[in-house]
């Protein structure tokens, strides 16, 4: 069976072989959670209370919050900055994402003025405008994929709008999209056990939309937009590693960047 | 993990195998959208006669201009609804289902066929008549295996539009309706 819900602003698809609504039910509340729990729109969820008051009050977060907050940092680490999800405010300034808090932009920090004060209290040094677009659908897709297997499902797939992964021992084809023409596909190859995500632009630009793919290390709004053509895509064992890791191959432009093999992962570019 | 590239598929130069078109995925029919949504609940198919009055208030709500069709609304004993809508957009055309609690809260929302192509296509209307009410079980020449596509995000927004649209129908006309189904038109 294959179902297919709205979540995290696109469309999730979990696939199993296996005949069992219940375990699929639960993996779409658990990414309706995450959902709630770190989307940028909501100016309810926690990332919007990290944003508001991280830099005034320790805050208490939940304990995948912290999980991811943690994965970000290493990634930040390991990519010598190139991953950070402190780029909110330019998704704002560019009106790719609404603008909840009055943020002066100047001073803002970004993941690595997250501080850990316990295992699930986190402090900001400086003010923060976190997004977590750039890694929250690829944990989406790792917990959803969780719960299937602690359910007993044996094999199956989630795709979060095109961060997928596969587990079980069912070699799956998979298909990216032609960079130049999206509608058409190319089977790229067979996956077990692992995912691939992808960035690229060409429904941003389809849809006449600034780039969403932010350069963190730029000084100026002007510099931060980075236009690419191509698709740029990482297998990883996890999806969550597969997601953020997109983002240091789109910036680095460099197919064998030191931090791919720390995390076991693999890069495909297709050329526009 | 276990990767196999595609020995056809060159890597990092432009693609020379044959290319496939992301057409048409179905996944669930109507019955399964009403068990999946709204279990163990009788429902009643309950069609509502959509006033030009109504269709312009939805319309202003959901900035979405091609019209809603009243039919495919179900009612559960218990005061739940079900709705099926469409929406049609520049490059794909969306069929998915909202259930509503008896005080119109959102209780899911399920995708019941996603048919992608290119805009001329979607926009012609006998192009769009040969997906609508098919069911997965119907021998059609689409995909029948749902493909995994990877890419970038391909945003929802029309959903959520189109989800206005039905909360909006929900507080305009089911909200205070005949408990009785109307007869159809």
């Amino acid at each position: 069976m294959t179902r297919c819900k709205p979540l995290l602003g696109t469309f999730v698809e979990i696939a199993i072989d296996d005949e069992m609504q219940v375990a699929v039910e639960s993996a779409f509340s658990v990414i309706q959670s995450i959902q709630e729990l770190m989307g940028f729109h909501n100016p309810h969820s926690e990332l919007s209370q990290i944003n508001r008051h991280a830099h005034i009050a320790a805050v208490e977060i939940h304990p995948w919050t912290a999980q991811l907050i943690k994965i970000a940092k290493e990634i930040y680490s390991a990519s010598d900055g190139l991953f950070n999800c402190g780029i909110g405010h330019r998704l704002v300034a560019a009106g790719l994402l609404p603008r909840h808090i009055n943020l002066s932009n100047h001073d803002l920090g970004g993941i690595e003025d997250i501080h850990f004060l316990a295992p699930d209290l986190i402090k900001s040094s400086r003010p923060v405008c976190l997004d977590l677009g750039g890694i929250a659908k690829g944990f989406a897709v790792d917990m959803a994929v969780r719960v299937l297997m602690s359910e007993g499902v044996t094999s199956g797939l989630v795709n979060a709008g095109g961060d997928l992964r596969a587990f079980g021992n069912t070699s799956r084809p998979i298909q990216l999209r032609n960079p130049h023409l999206p509608n058409e596909l190319i089977e790229i190859g067979s996956l077990e056990n692992g995912a691939i995500a992808t960035s690229s632009l060409y429904f941003a630009k389809r849809d006449q939309q600034r780039s969403h793919l932010i350069n963190p290390l730029a000084n100026t709004p002007e510099d931060a937009h980075i236009e690419v053509s191509g698709s740029f895509s990482i297998l990883a064992k996890e999806c969550v590693y597969a997601d953020a890791l997109t983002k240091v191959l789109v910036l680095s432009n460099n197919h064998d960047h030191p931090c791919f093999n720390q995390f076991s992962a693999q890069a495909i570019r297709i050329a526009a | 993990m276990n990767w196999k590239p595609n020995p056809y598929a060159l890597v990092g130069v432009a693609i020379a195998s044959i290319p496939m078109i992301a057409q048409a995925k179905i996944y669930t029919s109507v019955e399964q959208a009403l068990k999946i949504l709204l279990p163990n609940k009788t429902l009643t198919k309950n069609p509502i006669i959509i006033t030009d009055d109504l269709q312009e208030k939805m319309r202003a709500a959901s900035s979405i201009r091609y019209p809603f069709k009243g039919e495919r609304i179900w009612k559960a004993a218990d005061g739940s609804w079900l709705v099926i809508d469409e929406v049609i957009g520049k490059h794909e055309m969306i069929t998915y289902a909202v259930a509503l609690s008896p005080s119109g809260i959102i209780l899911g929302i399920e995708i019941l066929e996603y048919v992608e192509s290119y805009g001329y296509e979607v926009a012609e209307p006998d192009w769009r008549k040969q997906f609508v009410g098919k069911t997965v079980s119907d021998p059609i020449k689409l995909n029948q295996d749902i493909q995994n596509i990877g890419g970038a995000t391909l945003s929802c927004k029309h959903i959520t539009d189109g989800v206005k649209r039905v909360t909006t129908l929900y507080d305009l006309a089911l909200k205070n309706a005949n408990p009785k189904p109307l007869a159809n038109k």
